[in-house]
């Protein structure tokens, strides 16, 4: 029996996404808010003048990098309610799993930034009396900020695709609601298409709305 | 104004300032010379403590740099630095560079903050710039701006590093203008420079630099007409036959 595309099967999978996708955003720009916090912070920790703040940072770092999020995720979602006894809904553990995922790479992209911007300016800063975090939070942040512009970007896309992994702790975004759809009807190649459709149009919009930042900022703030 | 003794400052274990006494009264203009990586660079940065002495004393209008009660912001607000870069902030506009001093270290609000930062561009010739960024705008330009934001805290010294060193020479006579006016206030100024006819004409003492100490300090007709270190003699042998 030769395959057949079944068109219809494909547009009618879009309205059936919806609630996933809903969720999907939810959680990741929930997930990349609360990531970018705590990855700037992070980031500004490893250029802290005291060793023990810049090792804790390193470690956190380390740690999210150096092992597989879908770990992390089971983990978070199965390992730790046993040992704290508090259980967290699948959508609040995908966030907190997105921001502290995520937040390790910010770190990074955080870190290269600001030590990219030239010491003069830290320099011309304090000569004029700003005190260090005067300093940071009026010369060098800004600065830095339009420098991590690309770099986030593409954490932003890989976080956004990340979030097809939390399928594995039930929550309901794109993929699981993908999957389900398929365990009814069966058509996974139609499906899946769809479900592929729909990232890859959330990541171009990503990508575009980073490059008209960047060109706006290029053009009227230097 | 400035009270230097017996000042040291090692990078490891490279010695750079050997034992330096220097003292700067209010309104004098004191011009510093000397090699490339004699320490010039390092003794003025040491007056406001973006770089630390090894030891030694630095006194800036009084207040103690080394000492741990010293508020470290407020006597960099005291004295100004201009730097060989300029070091403008590009990111803000002309205006802007020259007033988030008085804003954040003054306490002023925008408006004065405004007014002053005009008056003060109107200085150095640079009003009609106010609303433009630092990258449209010629080094000499710069450099003036960066000046202006000195002048905005209202400092008591304000200390240049070899301010004309990185401008086209056909843009270091607007900046020495405005630095010979701010020397006929009565500002107090420490200036690194390479600009001898600057230093002959604005300053009030000249201090020859080599190797981390003083090797020879003087008014300027003497010291230039009549070098008695062999070191300064060299130096100025070379600059000379530079022009
Ligand atoms: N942060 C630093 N770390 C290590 N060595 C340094 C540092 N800053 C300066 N030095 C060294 O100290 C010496 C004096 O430097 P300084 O910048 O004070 O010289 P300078 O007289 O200003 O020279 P120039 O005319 O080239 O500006 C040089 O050998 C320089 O390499
Ligand atoms: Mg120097």
């Amino acid at each position: 029996m030769a395959f057949v595309f079944e068109t219809s099967v494909f547009w009618d999978t879009f309205p059936m996404l919806m609630r996933g996708l809903k969720l999907t955003v939810q959680i990741a720009v929930g997930g990349l808010f609360f990531g970018f916090i705590l990855g700037s912070l992070a980031g500004l920790m490893k250029l802290a003048r005291s060793l023990v703040v810049r090792k804790l940072a390193g470690v956190y770092v380390e740690a999210i990098r150096g092992t597989p999020m879908l770990v992390q995720a089971m983990f978070l979602y199965y390992g730790v309610p046993m040992a704290v006894g508090v259980r967290i809904s699948p959508i609040t553990a995908g966030i907190i799993i997105i921001a502290v995922n995520s937040g390790a790479y910010i770190a990074e992209i955080v870190r290269g930034a600001v030590q990219s911007i030239n010491p003069g300016q830290v320099e011309a800063g304090r000569s004029i009396g700003l005190t260090r975090t005067q300093t940071m939070l009026y010369v060098v942040w800004p600065q830095a900020l339009k420098r991590m512009i690309p770099p986030l970007g593409n954490q932003f896309i890989i976080s956004l695709k990340d979030t097809s992994l939390l399928m594995v702790i039930g929550v309901g975004e794109l993929m699981r609601t993908g999957q389900e759809i398929t365990s009814v009807n069966f058509r996974a190649f139609e499906v899946y298409l769809a479900v592929a459709c729909v990232y890859l149009v959330m990541t171009l919009s990503i990508a575009q709305g980073m490059k008209m930042l960047e060109k706006k900022l290029n053009t009227s703030r230097r | 104004m400035i009270n230097i003794k017996n000042l040291h400052k090692n990078f490891g274990d490279l010695k750079v300032i050997k034992g330096i006494d220097l003292h700067v009264k209010s309104g004098e203009v004191v011009c510093i010379i000397g090699p490339s990586g004699s320490g010039k660079s390092t003794v003025l940065r040491c007056i406001n403590k973006l770089e630390v002495p090894s030891s030694g004393s630095i006194a800036v209008d009084g207040h103690d740099i080394m000492d741990k009660q010293t508020n470290i912001n407020e006597v960099r607000a005291e004295a100004g630095m201009v730097f060989q870069q300029f070091n403008l902030f590009p990111h803000m506009s002309i205006l802007e560079n020259v007033t988030l001093g008085p804003i954040k270290v003054r306490n002023m609000s925008k408006t004065d903050a405004d007014e002053l930062g005009v008056k003060l561009l109107e200085k150095v010739g640079l009003k009609d710039k106010a609303e433009n960024y630092p990258d449209q705008l010629s080094g000499g330009q710069k450099q003036r701006v960066a000046i202006a934001r000195s002048l905005a805290l209202q400092p008591k010294v304000i200390l240049f590093d070899e301010p004309t060193s990185a401008l086209d020479p056909e843009l270091v006579g607007e900046v020495l203008d405005v630095m010979q006016k701010l020397a006929k206030e009565g500002m107090t100024m420490v200036v690194v420079t390479h600009e001898m006819g600057f230093a002959k004409e604005v300053a009030d003492r000249v201090i020859f630099i080599d190797e981390g100490v003083i090797q020879e300090e003087g008014a300027p007709d003497n010291f230039f007409s009549n070098p008695k270190n062999p070191r300064l003699k060299d130096f100025l042998g070379k600059v000379v036959s530079h022009l």
